[in-house]
Order: C-alpha cells, then sequence, then structure tokens
C-alpha cells in the first residue's frame, strides 16, 4: 500500500472584491496526475485515499467501472478515470492510488473510488488563478470540467467529480441497455 | 419558563414513571426516591410549580418516606399517581402558556417544536400500545388475573401523560377517558366484559392512527387527527352506565356519584389555575370500596408477558449494520495476522497463546453481534391473537389463538417481512379452515375451533407453523378449479403435496363466495411469493376434516449466507449453497454437444445444459477444458443445470453486502460478500445466470 505525501502550499493571495468571494470554485483542491494532466478534486468530496487494492471485476457493466473494493467492511464501486476519459490504459504501479469521494446518489451520499496515476499536494485556489474553459469552437462545453487553474507550476483541470459519478450512464446501468 | 426548569420538569416524571413501573414489579431502590427528591428541590427552588403540585408531592414524599418498605407500597402507588396527574397537567398550562407567549403558530407549530421528543413519543407509545393490545387479549381469555389490567392501565396512563406535555390533544383526551373506565375497573366497578374491550380496543386502534399521524407530521407532512368524537361518547358511556348501575343497586350513592364528577372535572379545573385544594385529584376509590386498594396492588410477580424487567436500549439499525461490518473487518484482521508467515515463524510460547486468546474473543465478539439484529417472534404472534378475535368475531365462529416458541429469535428483517403472510394465513385458517359451531358439533368437534401457532428451529432453518382444526382442505374441490382454470391437464395425475401447492397459484380461490375476509383468491400466492422472498418455502399438509397444518421453512437470517466459494480466473464467486445440489468433476465421457454448440453433461442418466460461469460473467478462466474444471448442479425454478467453474476453494458464512446504486439489478449478481482475505467476492444468483446463458452461447 502506498502512501503519498501532501503538502499544503500557502494561499497566494488575500486581497478581493465581491466576486471572488462568491465564486464557489475557490478553495482546497486536491491535485492528482494521469498521464500528462494535473487536476484537481475539491478535497471537501474527498473522503480518503488508498493505495490500490485487488478490484472484484462486476459483469456486464462498461469498462471504466472497474468493479467494487471492501472498505473497512463496506462494498464500494471503482471507477477509472484513464478508462473514462478514454487515455490509455496503463498497468498499476507503486504511486496508483484510490481516492474515495463522497458524492450525492439518489438516496443519500455515495462513496465511490476514483483509480487515478498519483496525487501530489493540496492547492489553495484563490480567484486570480481561475479561468474558465476556453471554448475549442468545437461548439459544446468540455464535460465534467469546472475551470482551470493557472499554478505556477502548470496548468490544472477543476473536476467536476459530481458530474463525473453522476451522470445518467452511471446511475442506472439499464439505461445502457446492459 | 426557562428550558432549564423545563428539562427537569421532564426528568421528573420520567423518573415517576419509571418509579411506577417498578412499584408494580416490586423492584425500586431507595435511589430512585432520592432522584425525585433532588429534582423536586430544583423544581421548589425555581418556583415554577403550585400549590397543587406542591401538595401531591408532599403526600407522596410522606408516603414514600414511610411505606413503600412495608407492603409493596399501594398507597405510594396512589399518591404517586396523583403526584404524576398534578405533574402532567402543570406542564401541559407551561407548555400551552410558552407556545402563546411564543407565537401564535398552529398545532403543527407546536409539533415542530422538538422533533426529538415527539420521535420518542412515537416510538415509546407504539410500545405501549402494544402492551395494551396484548393486555386486554389477556384480560379476555382470564378475566379474574387482575394484573393485566394494572399494566393496560399504567400504558394508557403513561400515554395520556406523554400526550398531554406534547399537547397531542386528541389523544390526551381520549386516552383519559379510557383510563378512567380501566380505573373503574379495576376497582370491580365494571366488568371487563367483550363489550368494553371492544370499545378499549377501539381507543387504542385510534391512538395507534393518531400516533402514526404523529409520524407523519415529523416526516413535514400536515398532522391530520381523526375526529374522536364518537369513540369519546362510547368510552363516556360506558363511564356513564356504569355510574347509574350502581346508583340504581344503591350502594355508597353519593360517593360514586361524586366520583365520576370529579374525575371528568380534574382536567378542567385543574387548567383554569384554581389553587383551591377541592381540586387535588381523589381517586375515585378511596370511600367506596375498601378492598380496591388491595385488588389494586395485589403482589405483582414478574411474570413471562412482556413485563420482565428486562432493561432494552433501543439502537438504530444503520448503527447496528456498522457494527456488523467492522467485526468483519476485525474477523478478517484477526485471521491476516495470525496467518501471517513472519509469525509462523516465531516460536514463542507466550505470542502463540496470546494469538489464541485473541482468536477466541475476537469469535465471541463476532458471534454476538451476529445475534444483535434477532428478535423475537412473540410480538408477531401476539398481533395474531387480536386478529384472530376480531375475525373470528366477523365471521361469527369461535376460534382460541394457541401459541409456542414465542421467544425463538430471528432476524428482524424476517419478522418484518413475515406479518403479512402470517396473517393471511391466520386469516384463511380462521375462515375456510375452522367450521361454524353447528358444522363443528355435528362432526364432534369441540365448539371452539383452535388455530396454533408454533416457531421452532430446526437443522439452522426457522420452522413457523399455522395449524388448525378445521375442515382441512379439499383435494377434489382444489383439483375440479385448476382443472377449470387450465392450470392442470385434464386426468393428471398429482401427489396431495403439489395439489395442495396449487392453492399457491394467482387468483386461485375455492371459497364459494367473497366475504369482506377472505375468497377473492388474492393472498395466497402474495404468501408464497413474500415467503420466497425471504428464500423460504411453505409447505401445506391437511386431512379432511381434521385439519391443515401450513410449514413456512425459513433461513435464520436475511444478511448472511452459506454459500460455496469458487474461483474462476483471479475473481472468487459466492454460490449460496442452497441453490446447490452436487458438485463434481467430469469425464470425457460424460460429455456431448449439438450442433457443436450446446454443451451438455450426463449425471447419473440425466442430461443437463452446461453454463459456463467464465464466457457469461466475460472473465478469462485458467483452463476451458471441462474436464479439467468443477461442474456444480444446480437447480431454480425446475430447471436443472450444470455450472461450469475452475475449482472450489472453500465454504464460508457471509454477509450479503449490497453492491449500491451504480451496480444494481445486474443479472446473476445478487450482491457481493467480503471473504476471508479481505476481498469481495460477487454472490451468484443462479436464476439470472441461468437466464442470460442462450444469449451469451449465442
Amino acid at each position: 500500500m502506498s502512501t503519498t505525501e501532501m503538502s499544503i502550499s500557502v494561499p497566494a493571495s488575500k486581497s478581493g472584491d465581491k466576486s471572488q468571494v462568491e465564486d464557489s470554485r475557490v478553495g482546497k483542491y486536491l491535485a492528482f496526475h494521469l498521464g500528462n494532466e494535473e487536476f484537481g478534486i475539491q478535497v471537501l468530496k474527498v473522503r480518503e485515499i488508498i493505495g490500490v487494492q485487488d478490484i472484484t471485476a462486476v459483469p456486464k457493466t462498461p469498462p471504466y467501472l472497474k468493479g467494487v473494493i471492501n472498505l473497512r467492511g463496506k462494498v464500494i464501486p471503482v471507477i477509472d478515470l484513464r478508462i473514462k476519459f478514454g487515455l490509455e490504459q496503463e498497468p498499476y504501479t507503486q504511486r496508483t492510488c484510490i481516492i474515495v469521494v463522497q458524492v450525492a446518489g439518489e438516496n443519500g451520499p455515495i462513496q465511490i473510488g476514483v483509480v487515478v496515476d498519483g496525487v501530489s499536494e493540496v492547492l489553495n485556489i484563490a480567484f486570480q488563478d481561475l479561468e474558465n474553459t476556453p471554448d475549442f469552437g468545437t461548439g459544446e462545453a468540455i464535460l465534467y470540467v469546472l475551470g482551470m487553474a493557472k499554478m505556477k507550476d502548470g496548468v490544472k483541470i477543476l473536476l467536476d467529480i459530481d458530474a463525473v459519478l453522476t451522470n445518467k450512464e452511471f446511475q442506472g446501468l439499464k439505461s445502457l441497455g446492459l | 419558563m426557562e428550558p432549564q426548569n423545563k428539562t427537569d420538569l421532564a426528568t421528573l416524571r420520567g423518573t415517576l414513571e419509571t418509579l411506577g413501573e417498578s412499584i408494580v414489579l416490586g423492584t425500586v431502590e431507595l435511589g430512585q426516591l432520592d432522584d425525585v427528591r433532588k429534582i423536586l428541590g430544583l423544581l421548589r427552588s425555581s418556583g415554577i410549580g403550585d400549590n397543587s403540585v406542591w401538595l401531591a408531592a408532599e403526600k407522596f414524599e410522606v408516603c414514600a418516606a414511610g411505606e413503600f418498605q412495608i407492603d409493596g407500597g399501594s398507597e405510594l402507588t396512589r399518591s404517586l399517581m396523583e403526584f404524576q396527574d398534578a405533574l402532567n397537567s402543570l406542564s401541559t398550562r407551561i407548555s400551552a402558556s410558552d407556545n402563546e407567549a411564543a407565537s401564535r403558530a398552529a398545532a403543527f407549530a407546536s409539533l415542530a417544536q422538538d422533533p426529538e421528543l415527539l420521535q420518542d413519543f412515537v416510538s415509546e407509545a407504539r410500545e405501549h400500545l402494544a402492551t395494551i393490545e396484548s393486555g386486554l387479549l389477556k384480560i379476555e381469555e382470564t378475566p379474574n388475573d387482575s394484573q393485566p389490567i394494572h399494566s393496560v392501565f399504567r400504558s394508557f396512563h403513561t400515554i395520556k401523560g406523554l400526550a398531554g406535555f406534547l399537547e397531542l390533544g386528541p389523544i390526551q383526551e381520549l386516552s383519559h377517558e379510557v383510563e378512567t373506565v380501566l380505573d373503574m375497573a379495576r376497582n370491580s366497578e365494571i366488568q371487563m366484559g367483550s363489550e368494553v374491550i371492544d370499545v378499549v380496543l377501539a381507543s387504542a386502534d385510534y391512538l395507534s392512527h393518531s400516533v402514526s399521524a404523529v409520524e407523519q407530521g415529523l416526516r413535514g407532512n400536515p398532522v391530520v387527527f381523526r375526529s374522536n368524537e364518537s369513540l369519546l361518547q362510547r368510552v363516556r358511556t360506558l363511564i356513564n352506565i356504569e355510574t347509574k348501575s350502581v346508583e340504581k343497586s344503591g350502594s355508597d350513592l353519593s360517593t360514586v356519584e361524586g366520583a365520576g364528577i370529579n374525575y371528568s372535572e380534574i382536567a378542567a379545573a385543574s387548567t383554569d389555575q384554581s389553587t383551591s385544594m377541592a381540586t387535588v385529584p381523589h381517586p375515585p376509590t378511596s370511600g367506596i370500596a375498601p378492598d380496591a386498594g388491595e385488588t389494586r396492588d395485589a403482589p405483582v410477580v414478574a411474570s413471562s408477558n412482556g413485563d420482565s424487567a428486562n432493561l432494552v436500549i433501543r439502537v438504530e439499525t444503520a448503527k447496528l449494520d456498522h457494527l456488523l461490518d467492522m467485526v468483519g473487518e476485525l474477523v478478517i484482521a484477526q485471521s491476516m495476522v495470525r496467518h501471517d508467515p513472519t509469525l509462523g515463524n516465531v516460536e514463542n510460547v507466550r505470542l502463540q497463546a496470546h494469538l489464541a486468546h485473541l482468536n477466541r474473543i475476537t469469535e465471541e465478539v463476532q458471534k454476538t453481534t451476529m445475534t444483535l439484529r434477532m428478535v423475537p417472534i412473540g410480538n408477531l404472534f401476539q398481533r395474531m391473537k387480536r386478529l384472530v378475535r376480531d375475525v373470528a368475531r366477523k365471521a361469527g365462529k369461535q376460534a382460541e389463538l394457541e401459541i409456542v416458541g414465542e421467544e425463538t429469535e430471528l432476524d428482524k428483517t424476517v419478522v418484518d417481512g413475515l406479518a403479512d403472510p402470517l396473517m393471511h394465513m391466520v386469516r384463511n385458517a380462521l375462515d375456510h379452515g375452522i367450521e361454524p359451531m353447528t358444522e363443528r358439533h355435528a362432526a364432534g368437534k369441540p365448539a371452539v375451533g383452535k388455530v396454533c401457532l408454533k416457531a421452532y428451529h430446526q437443522g439452522g432453518h426457522m420452522l413457523i407453523e399455522i395449524a388448525d382444526d378445521g375442515r382441512g382442505l379439499d383435494k377434489e374441490k382444489i383439483l375440479a378449479k385448476a382443472r377449470q382454470k387450465g392450470i392442470i391437464t385434464p386426468g393428471a395425475h398429482l401427489p396431495d403435496s403439489e395439489i395442495f401447492q396449487l392453492i399457491f397459484e394467482p387468483g386461485f380461490s375455492t371459497a364459494e363466495k367473497v366475504t369482506d375476509i377472505s375468497g377473492r383468491g388474492v393472498g395466497m400466492d402474495v404468501v408464497k411469493r413474500n415467503i420466497e422472498k425471504m428464500r423460504g418455502r411453505v409447505d401445506i399438509q391437511s386431512a379432511r376434516g381434521v385439519g391443515s397444518r401450513f410449514l413456512i421453512r425459513l433461513p435464520l437470517t436475511l444478511a448472511i449466507i452459506d454459500g460455496l466459494i469458487v474461483g474462476v480466473g483471479t475473481q472468487r464467486y459466492v454460490i449460496p449453497i442452497f441453490a446447490v445440489t452436487e458438485m463434481f468433476r467430469p469425464t470425457p465421457s460424460m460429455l456431448s454437444t449439438i450442433k457443436n454448440k450446446y454443451e451438455m453433461v450426463t449425471v447419473r442418466g440425466r442430461l443437463l445444459p452446461i453454463v459456463r460461469l467464465y464466457k457469461k460473467f466475460g472473465v478469462t478462466p485458467k483452463s476451458q477444458d471441462p474436464c479439467n474444471s468443477l461442474f456444480i448442479v444446480s437447480e431454480c425454478d425446475g430447471v436443472r443445470f450444470c455450472l461450469m467453474v475452475d475449482e472450489f476453494i472453500g465454504k464460508q458464512e457471509v454477509v450479503i453486502k449490497n453492491l449500491g446504486q451504480c451496480f444494481k439489478d445486474i443479472p446473476g449478481v445478487a450482491g457481493g460478500a467480503i471473504l476471508g482475505d479481505g476481498r469481495v467476492g460477487l454472490i451468484v444468483e443462479m436464476a439470472g445466470v441461468l437466464g442470460g446463458a442462450s444469449e451469451v452461447a449465442a
């Protein structure tokens, strides 16, 4: 089981106008990476981070639903973000871990594990760092993204984890015709 | 009023309530009285009481100091009740004035005041209502036993008190009147005939409806109490009739009349803040019946009827489930430590002894937690008593219910799921089984029909029997009906047990006329479905003219199953043992195919289809050769088939876990289970596997 060190970065700035306070995207994010890209998940949604363990595959489910694991006596589903986002699959390493997030389900909150390549740190994202997702001229918004954060060491993609985990296909596999 | 005082008052009332129960049971402890005095002191210093309260309190204290050691406390009980009444009216007044001062909010606003208190009220009232019901039925059975009436009285009294405190007017009003009737009854001023019991039962029903209404209120729905006018009328009529009849008989005319008036006026008098001593409640008994005190306080032996002083704590099921989860994990962690190879190499006797000790304790903890969800079936059976009484009356028959094995324990979810089926079957036994009296007479049977409910364990199963000594099932009639409905072909020959199973067909009824009790043919199929949902089975034995016996066989718990752990590739699956007939490794000569596609195996002369689990679940097996695999013969819905898996790993009792909403309704998967190594294994649902088999083979 791999543990990951985390450090909390110093807030970049404190001054600001009203709109900055109101933007719900401002706050702390857990940074993780998938391939070459850096992502952030709101820390409040994260319950814990565990190392990769044996995942029991469940038949007749889409490939990104890796299966279920035993989280201290509870059976929770695990999804692989690489597959979900159409990245190339790679074997799990020492750095690979499962971020357990809590999202709103139909009948109260549910916990779901998310497999990522590795977690790095907790970021404090201020209003100045935020930017909306650029328009690529494709005519449609990029799914699951809250916005971008321009940090010193590069751009982070702020993930709308609720949208990732609660979209239609995930809620009822029946609708997939499986 | 200060919130602190309010809490004190509530605590005092609670303490008194417990004290009252202790007195009835004869288990008073000195500490309890001290508690009362302490809170009383607090209230006094806050100055919220009035004269009527202090008077009652003083009287009580005097009694408490002297008497209870001597004779089980007849005077003490009486003074305690007076004290409680005084406190009840005080708190009603206080909360009423509180309310007015706070806002002009309607009844709903007051409900919203303290959801926690209300929730407590709901659950407490439910318990008391159950006590009331069983108590009343007992009174009817053994009218000379004075004990049940006391417990019924106390329950009504408590409900009244609580309802008063929470301003549930209709509940308080009705229970007050019923209490009056019961008080008269226990002072032998009124006979607890079935007429009276009917009214009291109806009142209990009303209360239970109102309690449900309160519960609805807690969920945010508007609270609607049904009108209690007609019931109140009926109860009051009882009181009046009695008063009058005593009047006519001319014994102690003035006192009784006074008592009647006194009682109905107490509530009114004490609410208008009168400080006159005359309004201090007097039990009507004080003058008229010198032996009343004795009857009331006849030494009470804690009997096995639910009054026993078992200490019970209510716990949320979610907490219990969490505990179960954690204990499961503890067992796994423990076994991982124990079987760690490094530890195995350590040759330290002390360490090994400690490990063994830890092992024993863990096992014990696991066993205990597994029983936490178990409840005795007695409560459910008690409810049937009421049903038998009502149905028998409605059908104009005489019947009694015999109950055996009340204390048998089984999973709470099973008990809940059993309620409806049991009700249907008991109702059927009465309506179709037990004959009318004349018919019974002609058959030479005792006039009173008998229905017997029995619960017992047998070989890891729970058995519940519903037997009646009625006319039995009519085989010919069932067969005729089945032919008419086209369920069986004419001329088909069926064994008895299969004929009887026909009554579980939907819409099957041999009753000539539909009554409002039963006969519509709905019910038995629901019974069967419900029981099968709990992985149970119903068998019927019946003899014409002698009676019928329904045998329900259920697993002890729904949360745990015995499973075979099998391996396919790297995956582990759990196969419920009840679905497995046998296991074997086939030889090439046993195998054959149709069109080179559909595979079959010959087992003892029977040709069975083969279902390859790896194909069905899309995993890579260790071997595709059937001769290197394990075959599991299984039967579901009358179809036998062979499930092909790689290997047999072991047998384990597993706790069934829900896979959650992401993975619901996957054919062939019934849930997950945590295996001995901490991994999750999927529980295979045999019917689902078979259902999807053809689609995979294609």
